[in-house]
């Protein structure tokens, strides 16, 4: 069993190596910018901002943040990557292998998630102690994580294989998923906005992304945890899909 | 045995192009088989539909009896590309490692396979350096043995000695004939016709898709009654 999934193994282990070479960029700077809003929105200005839900504005941020770390992080893992190994058609090497089409994209999406587990972890060794933001709901945390892991790697691949230049992989973080989280809530409560606001924010689908992280940490969230759950399981799972067609039927990977 | 069938094999791609119109080609295991034709003639997409790499519009391939997309297939070929595409962010070893690791070989197996290649590759000196700073006559070797690293039985060349210089040429055929002595079937493309000439047992001329003969040097030469093969090339492309 083990020696039939070797080769995907292999995959694995060569996009953890991609970046572990590239660290500063890829881990060590997503951390220090995330923790750096923390220090600065949080601890610095957040003296100014009385407490939201209930908690100090310094905690209150954290869990958006630790997603929008790891949602970008595992979002431009794979797109670049992806988008790299096309473009220098270095693809072929692995295409050619006995791999499977599942293990091809399973290969490439765990790379996308594992570095985003490192940025996460990387983020709370830093945040936690500092902030002291808690961790209240546990068993909805691990869930949630999973599922913005799944959402983000999987739209990362299908950006990765649509992508005909690098602007383009980088024009859906800019465009798309930064102002997407920006206001999905990231930064504040969507009570504390007026009417349409509100309403228009739960139609961004970041928004019940964080909402959902965010009832992990602090027990609390904009939103019902069922709801939220079930919206990032729902876009997890399309996505899931779109990448998995894309691999099985070769669409934008051969021509 | 055979080591490659192909029937009926079409390759239309999505902007309307006909690559390959129902060719039928046959390579016995243990020959070194040469495709010889003009650019746009469908050899790089014969050999991308063998490897995988495209989508096959029509047809069937087997590589020794195998169907060409199951993982048997797959172990069985190795190939080295005309266009240097190597991973950019793996150093020579690296680069071999890897690529027997999708192959399914262990790390041990794939590290010691990689010192066995960089040897006969002459790679050993820059085991830890990147692809992109090799240089041209590296990468070319570097990307021959990572076409063998996994033992294949099929190997698939294709114009490996395009762009590199007389010596490195000859370098090449000697690397290649050594392994066509060991039993390796070999199907070459390639553009020079002295290469062809010099190193294949049969040759199949190809173009618009379609394959116009197949013979050795000297059954093509007769059958066109050419003194050279270049006479026969010339010959058969105008037809």
């Amino acid at each position: 069993m083990i020696e039939r999934h070797r080769p995907l193994g292999w995959l694995v282990a060569r996009e953890i190596l991609r970046i572990f070479k590239l660290w500063t960029q890829t881990v060590a700077a997503p951390v220090l910018s995330a923790f750096l809003f923390i220090l600065v929105f949080g601890l610095s200005l957040g003296g100014r901002i009385k407490q939201v839900d209930g908690f100090d504005y310094d905690i209150f941020i954290v869990p958006g943040l630790f997603t929008m770390a790891m949602a970008q992080a595992a979002y431009s893992n794979n797109s670049s990557s992806i988008f790299q190994a096309r473009f220098d058609r270095y693809l072929n090497d692995v295409l050619a292998a006995p791999m499977r089409s599942w293990e091809v994209n399973l290969g490439f999406s765990l790379g996308g998630a594992i570095r985003a587990l490192a940025i996460g972890a990387g983020l709370l060794a830093l945040a936690l102690p500092v902030t002291g933001a808690p961790v209240r709901e546990p068993f909805v945390l691990a869930p949630a994580v999973v599922l913005v892991l799944v959402l983000f790697s999987c739209l990362g691949v299908i950006v990765g294989l649509f992508a005909e230049t690098f602007d383009h992989h980088t024009f859906v973080n800019n465009i798309v998923i930064l102002p997407l989280a920006f206001l999905g809530g990231v930064f504040y409560s969507v009570d504390s906005l007026a009417s349409p606001w509100q309403e228009v924010t739960h139609l961004n689908p970041v928004f019940y992304v964080v909402s959902a992280v965010r009832y992990g940490f602090l027990g609390t969230a904009d939103t019902s945890i069922v709801l939220a759950l079930g919206v990032t399981a729902a876009l997890a799972a399309g996505a899931v899909a779109w990448s998995s067609w894309l691999f099985a039927t070769g669409r934008r990977i051969k021509p | 045995m055979n080591a490659l069938e192909l029937r009926g094999l079409t390759k239309r791609y999505d902007d309307g192009l006909l690559a390959l119109e129902g060719l039928d080609l046959v390579v016995p295991a243990g020959e070194f088989f040469g495709l010889v034709g003009p650019n746009g003639a469908g050899k790089t997409t014969l050999i991308s539909a063998v490897c995988n790499l495209i989508r096959v519009t029509a047809g069937e391939i087997r590589v020794f009896g195998h169907a060409h997309a199951s993982n048997a297939a797959r172990r069985l070929v190795g190939v080295a590309e005309q266009d240097i595409n190597l991973d950019r962010f793996l150093d020579v070893e690296e680069t071999l490692v890897y690529h027997g690791g999708y192959y399914g070989m262990s790390r041990r197996d794939a590290r010691a396979r990689a010192a066995e290649m960089m040897e006969v590759f002459d790679l050993s000196g820059k085991a830890g350096v990147r692809a992109p700073k090799l240089s041209g006559g590296m990468r070319r070797r570097l990307l021959l043995a990572r076409a063998l690293m996994h033992e294949p039985r099929l190997v698939i060349l294709d114009e490996p000695t395009a762009g590199v210089d007389f010596e490195l040429r000859l370098e090449l055929w000697r690397y290649i004939r050594r392994l066509h002595s060991e039993g390796t079937t070999i199907l070459l493309t390639t553009h020079y016709l002295e290469e062809a000439e010099e190193l294949c047992e049969e040759i199949a001329l190809i173009r618009g898709g379609r394959l116009l003969a197949r013979d050795s040097a000297a059954g093509l030469r007769d059958a066109y009654q050419a003194d050279s093969l270049a006479d026969v090339y010339v010959k058969a492309m105008a037809r």
